[in-house]
């Protein structure tokens, strides 16, 4: 359980997050949402322990800034990409925590074995991820993620480089890894897929949580229309599924 | 692992113990000749009987010849060598750019103007003053950089630009320092080519210590440097503390460079050169194969001394005059290979 308390982050002077408190529970998958410049990156790196901030965000009891005991996954909407390292080295780097740099154990190298068939990438292992489409290279960063055998997994924004095809490859290899009592938190600009997948959905807009809660009851929340401006339609399928699109622009 | 598994799995192994021993063996062969060659020359067996303290080795003039001027002078060509190809290779990580090389801080441009101020304000005894003023003034400009750019933890490319201006700013006065004194022209242009001609042991001793040292930090850390090749955001979820890597990686490269410099000058392009070269040869732009790099640019540099020692025997050439020979082409080639666009 992540518990946040009074949560400000400032960036030289300007402040991006204002006053958030939120509870986030174990072994399930929270979606964060909002416009662009809502705070979303920003709450992923406070979580990931990488941003300073004041009030206190607790895992297991203790502040996770600058805290690398616990073993999170991030997973960057724009990676650095290396030059000169292969698919299957690069999801490596995912052990290099456990076995310590450059000391890769036999079970870590059958474990990328299994990671790679699982991500579809068994075929491209031997490729330098710099000739990677994008697509691929988001899969590659998921197998990463995934061999890093994480408590926590933070997307940013996971799926939007892809295709359909691979969006839904994608969700479906993390609902895998959620139903094995791993943390999910992504952001994600897809609210039909954010609704389809994630148990929890946090609605942000400048800075703010605006709502939290189960996703089922958010997607149809005022808060979630307010976040967007009210510039959203939320349409029911006859499966009971919600669909989420834009409004036509009327004026 | 053999080659056939390690391909099927895209994986390189950790350590290719053999390209390492094959790059020692280099070192070894390059550094008997280096120093059995020359106006004089000394046979191999007498050189290791000598070294080896057993009877029938040189005596008399050869025997100086051999312990006093070519042993501490392939040494330290050695130990420059491999302090600038490792120190190259580690900024080449750190700075995320193949083209980075060890003087990209302003350690040259500073070392220059350290020693420009030593040649100029000595009167005789230049040597003995010429290493400290050209340390002090590599290392004051490297850190001048830093305080400048200030950024360097959010930005390492911020660090990178205030290298450059604070060197053009050292360039500039040590060449109004030598417009003033005309009769340091010929010695201070003779240091920024590089030479090795004041080897002796007393410099091969403290530089040793400081190269040694800073090569020892640089690959205790060097399997760690490839968490520098991803953002600071995932190379932390990784286990990695980025800045204080960086900064440990920048201050030892930083040592190995200053103390390289003041020993001997300008030495260029062995720091780009060294590192592409070993990972051409070994297919891997990671760190792991840094004690390789050392060697390799310890065996280049020895052999581009004994060029400069015989080429034009008896006069000799500036060292640094072969390896931009050699490295100003080879540059070219990385360039063209990696497209500039790509950078």
């Amino acid at each position: 359980m992540i518990e946040i308390k009074d949560l400000e982050v400032s960036l030289s002077g300007k402040k991006i997050l204002h006053d958030i408190s939120l509870t986030i529970s174990e072994g399930k998958w929270s979606c964060l949402v909002g416009p662009n410049g809502a705070g979303k990156t920003t709450l992923l790196k406070v979580l990931l322990g990488t941003a300073s901030y004041s009030g206190s965000v607790k895992s297991h009891g203790s502040e996770v800034y600058r805290d690398q005991r616990r073993n999170v996954a991030f997973v960057p909407q724009q990676p650095q990409i290396p030059q000169g390292i292969t698919v299957a080295e690069y999801v490596m780097l995912g052990r290099a925590k456990k076995d310590g740099w450059g000391n890769e154990s036999a079970k870590s190298r059958s474990l990328i074995g299994e990671i790679l068939t699982q991500t579809n990438l068994y075929g491209l292992h031997k490729e330098y991820v710099s000739h990677l489409s994008g697509g691929e290279m988001q899969r590659t960063l998921i197998a990463r993620a995934l061999a890093q055998e994480p408590e926590l997994i933070l997307l940013d924004e996971p799926t939007s480089a892809l295709d359909l095809h691979h969006q839904i490859d994608v969700l479906n290899n993390l609902q895998i890894l959620q139903k094995s009592g791993v943390t999910i938190i992504s952001t994600m600009h897809d609210l039909t897929l954010a609704a389809m997948y994630a148990e929890r959905i946090i609605v942000m807009q400048s800075g703010r949580v605006l709502a939290e809660g189960d996703s089922t009851e958010i997607i149809h929340s005022s808060e979630l229309r307010t976040a967007f401006d009210d510039r959203i339609n939320v349409f029911t399928l006859d499966s009971g599924r919600p669909v989420i699109v834009a409004k036509k622009d009327e004026r | 692992m053999t080659n056939r598994v390690r391909e099927e799995s895209g994986i390189s192994p950790m350590w290719n113990w053999k390209i390492t021993s094959l790059f020692a063996a280099l070192l070894l062969v390059i550094g008997l000749a280096a120093i059995s060659f020359g106006p004089i020359n000394l046979s191999f067996t007498k050189i290791l009987r000598t070294l080896f303290g057993m009877h029938g080795g040189l005596s008399g003039q050869d025997r100086t010849v051999l312990i006093d001027l070519r042993l501490p002078r392939a040494i330290l060509a050695a130990l420059v060598g491999a302090a600038l190809s490792t120190s190259g290779a580690v900024y080449q990580s750190v700075f995320r750019n193949p083209l980075a090389d060890p003087y990209l801080l302003g350690a040259a441009s500073g070392a220059g103007l350290g020693a420009t101020i030593a040649i100029t304000n000595s009167h005789g005894n230049v040597y003995s003053l010429l290493p400290i003023f050209s340390f002090i003034g590599g290392t004051l400009a490297v850190l001048t950089s830093f305080f400048i750019s200030g950024k360097f933890f959010a930005e390492p490319q911020s660090l990178l630009l205030s290298g450059i201006a604070v060197g053009s700013f050292a360039t500039a006065i040590q060449t109004y320092l030598q417009q003033r004194h005309s009769s340091s022209l010929r010695p201070v242009y003779s240091w920024i080519l590089g030479e090795l001609t004041a080897a002796n042991w007393q410099i091969v001793t403290w530089s040793s210590f400081y190269i040694l040292m800073a090569i020892a930090i640089l690959i205790s850390i060097s399997k760690r440097l490839d968490g520098l090749m991803l953002s600071d955001e995932e190379s932390f979820s990784l286990g990695i503390n980025p800045n204080r890597l960086r900064i440990i990686a920048v201050a030892a490269a930083t040592l190995a460079t200053a103390t390289a410099v003041s020993a001997s000058g300008l030495i260029g392009f062995v720091g780009i050169v060294v590192p592409h070269l070993v990972r051409g040869v070994t297919h891997r732009v990671t760190n792991r194969n840094l004690l390789t790099i050392a060697l390799a640019g310890a065996a280049f540099l020895v052999l581009a001394d004994l060029g400069a020692r015989t080429l034009l025997s008896p006069a000799e050439l500036p060292i640094g005059v072969i390896t931009a020979f050699v490295g100003a082409p080879f540059f070219l080639v990385v360039l063209r290979r990696r497209r500039m666009g790509s950078l």
